[in-house]
């Protein structure tokens, strides 16, 4: 297993790079009924279920300060929100090391509902008021839909870049 | 080392570490920040050309295949409504000559006395709970923090951050965008007490004074003799300008048009977030007896506004009472289209910082 500094700097900037702008172009361009799809969101979650939780919340913390230099929200709103959606998404090792893709699955679509809905919380307690509505009822299912689908990749994706390996099951020789 | 942290201590040290970033980056001159924004912005240029090469291309493809019907018939009426418009483009001229006219006559100022820059709109917010749109140009053109920016149709936001070659644009529809904003009615004249003469100030149902325009043609003839203005008092609501004595004793006795009178409501201007109409807090609470349904919103201008004087806003689509509130709510459709926008107009107009 990597050193997370390690991982942060060599794989997680670098595909956080990419996911980024892929976000600020063809996520925020073609929306889903007026939502963008949040593609890094995806990954924060992806990385606290294939890593665990500390290292899916400190992964989720970097994208999320990368999402808001790159989007211009304010610093360290976005890195709260998804630092969450890695620590909650991660609670699946804690059931099982090595889960299965669904269960995977269904933790990612946790850990995106979230994160989604940590940003109009913590905008909400910063003084920036009216994000509260039904378009939230609208926003969250969009997005949850969204990393789930993408989760098969996330996973994958988001464990590599924390640094963490697949736990593999070995038999013990009698 | 990192992971070695428990699961509550983590918690604890990202929630302090957000908070602290937020609040550094909420107080307003934080130039490292911005140096660092700046910074992000040109290593993630690269990335972003390369996702839109890759991507415009498909995309393009894929509403072609399916929207190839849509387009030619959406192209059709277009082109009918072009036509249409032809007609009523030559009216609208003429009477944008004629108010540029009375504009330098009596030293008015309008937002066509303020310079702007065409920008374009090269990004929309890819977070869903932020209203704003990034444009090509910045200080380097002269924009600053707080300037109105506008596209043909009318207001679409205010700039919040400004870089050199780029701004970013809080729409009118983020909740935390305000405006000082007008409507100006026409009010019926059965609705007016009596007829008043002319040189009697009309009051509207509200008791607000209002504007009367008459359409009565009369010669004004101005002379050299210079007036103390105070000397002179005007009832006209578009007054003599210092400096010039009025005479009306050519008017002619023809009148064309019928009288038309004018109520002027102000308030404030208010986003609901994306897919909600503008809410227009009215400053007199009895006024909705003057405003009507689909009556035009314009901003207010004065020196503590965000906006010059007349930049359209959009049209009332909703008013009604609230519940245990002598407030009335009045909704405003934005005239812009907001999810549709190419290319914009920075008005070069430095709000009072109070505004911002």
């Amino acid at each position: 297993m990597r050193s997370l500094p390690f991982a942060l700097f060599t794989r997680l900037i670098p595909v956080a790079l990419v996911l980024l702008a892929i976000q600020r172009t063809v996520s925020a361009t073609y929306r889903v009924d007026g939502v963008a799809v949040q593609v890094v969101l995806a990954l924060a979650a992806g990385a606290g279920a294939g890593a665990g939780s500390e290292r899916g919340a400190f992964a989720g913390f970097a994208l999320g300060m990368m999402y808001d230099l790159g989007v211009g929200t304010p610093l360290g709103l976005t890195a709260l929100a998804y630092g969450l959606a890695g620590l909650t998404s991660g609670y699946v090792v804690s059931i099982t090391p090595d889960p299965q893709w669904w269960l995977a699955a269904v933790f990612v679509a946790i850990g995106s509902a979230v994160g989604e809905i940590a940003i109009p919380v913590v905008k909400f307690l910063t003084g920036q008021e009216g994000w509260f509505n039904n378009r939230l009822l609208v926003v969250i299912p969009v997005v949850t839909a969204a990393a789930t689908l993408l989760s098969p990749l996330m996973v994958p994706l988001g464990r590599w870049c924390a640094g963490a390996k697949r736990r593999t099951w070995r038999a013990i020789p009698e | 080392m990192l992971s070695s942290l428990s699961r509550r201590r983590v918690v604890v040290l990202l929630v302090l570490t957000s908070l602290l970033l937020i609040t550094l980056d909420r107080r307003s001159s934080n130039s490292v920040i911005d140096k660092a924004r700046q910074a992000f912005a040109v290593i993630l240029r690269p990335f972003d050309i390369a996702a839109k090469a890759v991507s415009k291309p498909i995309a393009n493809a894929w509403y072609g295949i399916t929207n190839y019907d849509n387009l030619k018939s959406e192209n059709a009426a277009l082109h009918d409504q072009v036509e249409h418009q032809k007609g009523a483009e030559i009216e609208a001229q003429t009477a944008i000559t004629k108010f540029y006219e009375l504009l330098k006559l009596y030293h008015l100022t309008s937002v066509h006395s303020y310079k702007s820059v065409i920008a374009q709109v090269v990004g929309a917010a890819p977070s869903n709970f932020q209203n704003t749109v990034e444009i090509t140009v910045g200080t380097r053109a002269g924009v600053a923090v707080g300037m109105p920016v506008t596209d043909g149709a009318g207001l679409i936001g205010k700039v919040t951050k400004v870089y050199p070659d780029r701004s970013v644009v809080m729409l009118i529809t983020d909740p935390q965008f305000s405006v000082q904003a007008q409507v100006l009615s026409r009010v019926d004249e059965g609705t007016t007490t009596d007829s008043t003469p002319s040189s009697v100030p009309n009051t509207a149902p509200s008791g607000r004074p209002l504007d009367s325009t008459t359409s009565t043609s009369t010669t004004t003839t101005s002379t050299s003799t210079p007036v103390p203005s105070k000397s002179t008092p005007t009832t006209n609501p578009f007054g003599a300008p210092p400096g010039q004595t009025t005479s009306s004793t050519n008017t002619t006795t023809t009148s064309t048009l019928p009288e038309v009178l004018v109520a002027r409501e102000t308030g404030n201007i208010d986003g609901q977030s994306a897919a909600r109409p503008l809410l227009f807090s009215l400053l007199d609470d009895t006024a909705l007896t003057t405003v009507k349904i689909g009556d035009i919103v314009e901003t207010a201008g004065g020196t503590k506004s965000l906006a010059p004087q007349g930049i359209p806003i959009g049209t009332i689509t909703a008013m009604r009472q609230r519940l245990g509130s002598r407030t009335p709510i009045v909704e405003v459709e934005p005239n812009a289209s907001l999810t549709q926008l190419n290319f914009v107009s920075v008005v070069l107009y430095v709000p009072n910082q109070a505004a911002i």
